[in-house]
């Protein structure tokens, strides 16, 4: 037996948690949290064992179960891919889930929480929709998931139901992310009907015959025999799916436009949150982009689109982060923003970077929300920054591990942002440079929107750090925190040590300057030398020849030289963050800090009400919409359920005129008799020509 | 020798008063007379053209009319007991409640 026979159970172990949960947690002691971290312990430890035999050379693509059979055509099957992207991601969800499970004893059981055995259930099926989401062999099954994780979290949002904001924010996080997926839906089907002619499996993400691999063969060789691509070019219309299948990405990564779901969604419980922004849901959208990289790479338009949303999202969310006032609506806008340097790196043809970013943002993120977490249990529950302060000495495992997880955040060497930011910012750079045309100066403007939010990031961090933790307690609760238990601390430590460390992973600027083999990460993801991987064409080394070699033609250019454009994109990220850092505590690391933010004026208006992004978004759906939809509902019931009400009245008002001749008194009937006898005389008569 | 068409103007002088009959009684036997009468009228009919042509089968068809008649009064009779026994009544146009 290998580690791919139990494969499956990774992503069944939480689904059985689930269940435990939901049908026995009113009976376990801890109303299926035991349950619940046994079975992503599991699944932690399967994934484990998976990476390593991933590390070993070896890969899985399998279909396990086909739900309906093709007749000389196409499978829908589920199925599992396992290659190092997809044991690098199980490893992340497994290991958060885990962390987010144990955290949650302390913040709910001991919290006194009700219905926690619905809470274990959502949380059991979310890591375990996700782990199926990762490990899909094919896009059908992918959209799935994909789908379930967004119910999941809509269950989990919405957790504290009776209270007026969490159900709001649940359903708006459902709407928003279905709304990105209707488009995923539609690309979905797409890209079934385009390659089904021109292969036997259209679905599947990697090998020979899968569709990205197809599309390749088609723009690159000329292949389009079978292809059914609506009369287009072919490039045009992978253009047009790649975008349709981005919607879904949008929606769930929460990037520009369709980012509003998320700050509501910090109403739901502080380890859901943790879990949504770190290891699922978000991490979800990215992840596909990742996953079908080798679609992506071949059309640079939407290319140019992932890069240019990605970095204007990173921008745009940084800056709406400097206003908050909440602790979670802070972490909120700097998840948006975060996932969008991910989405710039993947634009602009950083695949490693951006799973880099992934990798820590994951952990330093889950290390913020949970120290957030920690910090609300010691606040009971008060949320505002400016009721908190002068905490740092009542709880210090949390503020050393927050400061670990704020210096990555905010992109400070040698912590684990600095090494993924750099990396992301630098590729956008050199790739800017290289690249000829439209796509360079889209990837040149896209990093300078990335490198202008290093700054905005640095600054909201540290204002979040130095309002919580420095200065003079400002209020009572403030003065006298509740205490927190292992449970909290143990998965701070861990994420702390992680935070400060995992960078470490992927050193490649150090590698490029001293010929240190320490970029680890870059070799995970290229595979070992002749390993099963090469077959299934999702190795970076396959993205990296259609990138250069496609229509993309992304380059690499560096103007002041190898060493120089490394050491000065390096120099400029950390100084600009430096700057931030800076520039927060000159501002609040006061004893009595105030809000500087309001000298920003109107500024300041346009901040807090996030750019009025809900204002329109509501606009649109009541102003716009609405009336739409009424509109159309005026025509439907008014012209088409007005013909059908209009024939059976007709006949009805006939009908009820008819009948009166029914009279039952038989003379009159009688009488008719007579009177058409009469009549049919006069007629043969007069036909017959008697008179 | 009768001319035919004597006894077609008798026909049809019965028939007039036969339907004269049903159109304007209410009672339900004279109701059923005036039928009888209109059934006469087409046996005249009947014998008279069978008489005209030398063929017998208008007089067999006459008969067998009558037998008919015969049959329909005992149905007929039956319907006017039972409408007497539901109405209190034989009037014909008092029994509509089946309408509409």
């Amino acid at each position: 037996m290998t580690a791919f026979d139990y494969a499956p159970a990774i992503a069944l172990l939480p689904f059985v948690s689930f269940l435990v949960a939901l049908f026995g947690g009113q009976y376990l002691p801890k109303k299926g949290a035991l349950a619940g971290i046994a079975a992503t312990a599991g699944s932690l430890v399967l994934s484990a064992w998976v990476a390593l035999t991933v590390a070993g050379g070896q890969t899985y693509n399998e279909a396990l179960y086909t739900f309906t059979a093709g007749l000389e055509t196409f499978d829908l099957h589920l199925g599992i891919l396992i290659d190092p992207l997809t044991a690098l991601m199980l490893l992340i969800v497994s290991f958060i889930a885990l962390l987010v499970h144990v955290f949650s004893l302390g913040y709910m059981n001991d919290e006194g929480e009700t219905g926690l055995p619905r809470y274990y259930a959502g949380l059991g099926l979310f890591t375990a929709s996700m782990l199926g989401f990762v490990y899909a062999d094919n896009i059908l099954m992918a959209f799935m998931f994909f789908e379930l994780v967004g119910l999941c979290s809509y269950l989990l949002i919405g957790f504290n139901f009776r209270e007026a904001g969490p159900p709001s924010a649940a359903k708006k996080a459902f709407l928003v992310t279905r709304f990105g997926d209707y488009f995923f839906l539609i690309g979905v089907v797409g890209i079934f009907v385009t390659f089904a002619g021109a292969t036997q499996t259209p679905g599947l993400f990697a090998g020979e015959g899968s569709f990205p691999v197809v599309a390749e063969h088609a723009i690159v060789d000329g292949a389009t025999e079978g292809l059914n691509t609506f009369g287009f070019e072919p490039q045009t219309w992978f253009t047009i799916l790649g975008l349709l299948v981005l919607g879904g990405v949008m929606g769930k990564s929460a990037q520009f436009p369709l980012h509003t779901w998320l700050p509501d969604a910090m109403e739901g419980p502080t380890p859901v949150s943790a879990l949504i922004h770190a290891a699922t849901m978000v991490a979800a959208g990215v992840y596909l982009v990742a996953r079908m990289y080798g679609f992506y790479a071949l059309t640079p338009t939407t290319l140019a689109v992932i890069a240019l949303v990605g970095g204007f999202t990173a921008l745009f969310a940084a800056t709406m982060g400097v206003v908050k006032q909440e602790l979670k609506q802070v972490l909120a806008y700097s998840t948006i923003s975060q996932y969008g340097y991910m989405m710039l790196a993947l634009g602009s043809g950083g695949y490693i970077a951006a799973v880099f970013h992934l990798t820590t943002h994951a952990v330093f993120k889950a290390l913020l929300f949970l120290g957030a977490g920690a910090v609300i249990i010691a606040m009971h529950h008060e949320e505002n920054m400016w009721e908190m302060g002068g905490l740092k000495d009542k709880m210090p495992v949390t503020y050393y591990t927050f400061l670990a997880g704020s210096l990555a955040l905010a992109g400070i060497v040698p912590f684990a942002g600095f090494w993924s930011k750099d990396e992301v910012l630098y590729e956008a750079l050199i790739h800017g440079f290289g690249t000829e045309g439209g796509l360079g100066t889209v990837f040149l403007v896209a990093y300078a929107m990335g490198l202008l939010a290093v700054f905005f990031t640095g600054f909201y961090t540290f204002r979040m750090v130095y309002l919580t933790f420095h200065g003079e307690a400002r209020t009572e609760t403030a003065k006298k925190p509740h205490g927190v238990r292992w449970n909290v601390k143990g998965p701070l430590a861990v994420l702390g040590i992680l935070a400060t460390t995992i960078g470490f992973v992927n050193l490649a600027p150090v590698k490029k300057l001293t010929g240190l083999e320490v970029d680890f990460l870059h070799k995970w993801l290229l595979g070992a030398e002749g390993s099963g991987w090469e077959a299934l064409l999702t190795g970076y080394e396959h993205y990296e020849h259609v990138l250069h070699d496609g229509p993309a033609h992304v380059l690499v250019g560096e103007p002041l030289g190898a060493t120089g454009t490394l050491i000065a994109s390096a120099l400029l990220s950390l100084g600009l963050a430096v700057a931030g850092v800076l520039a927060a505590r000159s501002l609040y690391k006061v004893p009595e800090p105030v809000e500087h933010t309001d000298k920003l004026g109107s500024i300041k208006t346009l901040l807090m009400h996030n750019y009025y992004q809900d204002e329109y978004q509501v606009w649109l759906a009541t102003g716009f919409t609405y009336p739409l939809s009424r509109a159309a509902d005026k025509f439907d019931q008014g012209v088409i359920d007005g013909v059908v009400n209009g024939i059976s009245s007709v006949s009805l008002f006939s009908g009820s005129r008819v009948r009166r001749l029914q009279t039952g008194v038989v003379t009159n009937y009688a009488l008719f008799i007579t009177i058409a006898l009469v009549v049919l005389l006069v007629v043969f008569g007069l036909t017959g020509g008697w008179f | 020798m009768i001319p035919t068409q004597y006894y077609l103007l008798l026909s049809a002088a019965v028939f007039c008063i036969g339907i004269f009959g049903v159109l304007t009684r209410r009672n339900a036997l004279i109701f059923l007379m005036s039928v009888e009468l209109i059934l006469n009228a087409a046996n005249i009919n009947l014998v008279a053209f069978s008489f005209q042509y030398g063929n017998l089968s208008g007089q067999v068809f006459a008969l067998f009319a009558m037998g008919l008649a015969a049959a329909e009064v005992a149905v007929g009779l039956g319907i006017v007991l039972v409408l007497y026994r539901n109405f209190s009544d034989i009037d014909v146009t008092e029994a509509t409640t089946m309408r509409w």
